[in-house]
């Protein structure tokens, strides 16, 4: 359980420029402690190294990609309840289901919008105000 | 018996009686009968009079009591239209407030969006500089179109001085060897397409497309180095969940614009002079 000050958020993503926009935005929530991933295999490295309260992953990205991850974080004992939000550029309805039916949490097509990261971040970790 | 008995009983047994007495008897007589009516009469009027004291007094108490219910209904109306009076203050000022507040909203979206806008600028920006090598500096262009701008297919054209055209040098979404060479200041350049990407590299005015239909291309942006065009990106087509362009993309268009010719070239030069760096002393010959 986290405590009432800190939490911590994975971000997979293989886009520099996309990963950075999508920290800079976290950065506006204060007490959340972001950790950046390149792709699926990084993800689950630091995932093995550390809790996190929440997982951001894109779905299209080399060596491991964000669909698998979910897949391999909701059969991992230690990190199965971890709430993950999918930010992709697939928005078909197909692409959405089966994200979801894997056991992402959230799906938000790219170009993003960071008020609507961050509303779903906080919705997430049920964070007041 | 007593003596007035015995006197009674003499009487009695006299003969008929005087009719001076009888006269007087019958005076009397009625006599009295008139004053028993004059007094049940006076004792009647005297009830009656009695009766109106009640009804005047139980009327004069009604008055009263209206008399003091105008009164309180008369406070009562003075007191509502006071706050009437306080009502209309009290609305005006939450209207007044409604006002302020929508402002506050109003302005908080703006320096929201300005925020984003910002975000995204300091974010394409920084990524556009942080290479000097030309592989990464067309990635960055392509990602920032994909993924900040949500481009399904675009493809970045540079100018050929001697061909005289505008040949494709990197596509996304779309194969490059399906994106053909556009041909300058000849007859007919070809479609619509070919013509906006045209008029975009020889006017230096980027095309931007308002509309929410599919429109090809959807945006052609002159690669400016100072006020020479160098090329054009090309945004053939939007993502699925992006109808429309909206003002930050204008702004990237803008950073792009200004910017990515720039980096291009520079990485360029940079590569093929062997990553050679100027000494101070170069560039103490340059700007003195």
């Amino acid at each position: 359980m986290p405590t009432a000050a800190t939490y911590t958020c994975l971000v997979v993503e293989d886009s520099p420029m996309m990963r950075q926009l999508l920290v800079l935005a976290l950065s506006r929530l204060k007490n959340l402690k972001v950790t950046e991933a390149d792709d699926g295999v990084d993800g689950l490295r630091k995932l093995a190294g550390g809790k996190f309260d929440i997982i951001i992953t894109d779905i299209n990205m080399p060596i491991m990609d964000g669909l698998k991850l979910v897949k391999r974080v909701r059969s991992d004992p230690t990190h199965r309840l971890v709430p993950i939000i999918i930010i992709t550029t697939e928005g078909s309805s197909e692409d959405r289901s089966r994200a979801l039916q894997l056991g992402a949490n959230a799906y938000i097509t790219k170009p993003i919008q960071a008020p609507q990261v961050i509303a779903k971040v906080k919705e997430l970790l049920k964070i007041e105000g | 018996m007593s003596e007035r008995k015995a006197r009674g009983a003499r009487k009695s047994d006299r003969p008929a009686a005087d009719p001076l007495k009888e006269k007087r008897d019958a005076f009397l007589h009625t006599f009295f009968k008139r004053g028993a009516q004059l007094t049940d009469e006076i004792v009647e009027d005297n009830r009656k009079l009695h009766d109106k004291i009640e009804s005047l007094e139980a009327e004069n108490r009604s008055l009263k009591t209206q008399l003091a219910s105008d009164r309180a209904i008369r406070d009562a109306l003075r007191k509502i239209d006071e706050l009437e009076r306080e009502k209309a203050k009290l609305l005006f000022t939450v209207e007044e407030k409604e006002v302020v507040t929508g402002q506050i909203t109003n302005r908080f979206a703006e320096v929201e969006s300005e925020l984003e806008s910002f975000a995204y600028l300091y974010v394409a920006s920084f990524q556009l500089h942080l290479t000097l090598d030309v592989k990464d500096v067309l990635r960055q262009i392509r990602e920032l179109l994909g993924q900040l701008v949500g481009a399904q297919s675009s493809a970045l054209y540079f100018h050929d001085a001697e061909r005289r055209r505008l040949e494709p040098v990197v596509a996304d979404g779309v194969g490059l060897e399906k994106v053909a060479p556009i041909p300058l200041q000849e007859t007919t350049p070809g479609g619509p397409v070919e013509v906006a990407i045209e008029r975009a590299f020889l006017t230096g005015v980027a095309h931007v497309d308002g509309s929410d239909g599919p429109l090809a291309p959807a945006a052609c942006v002159p690669l400016m180095l100072g006020e020479r065009a160098l090329g054009v990106i090309v945004v053939f087509e939007l993502l699925e969940q992006k109808p429309r362009f909206v003002t930050v993309d204008r702004e990237l268009f803008k950073l792009l614009g200004a910017h990515a010719a720039g980096a291009i070239v520079g990485a360029y030069h940079f590569g093929t002079s062997h990553e050679r760096i100027p000494t101070p002393a170069e560039l103490r010959g340059i700007t003195g």
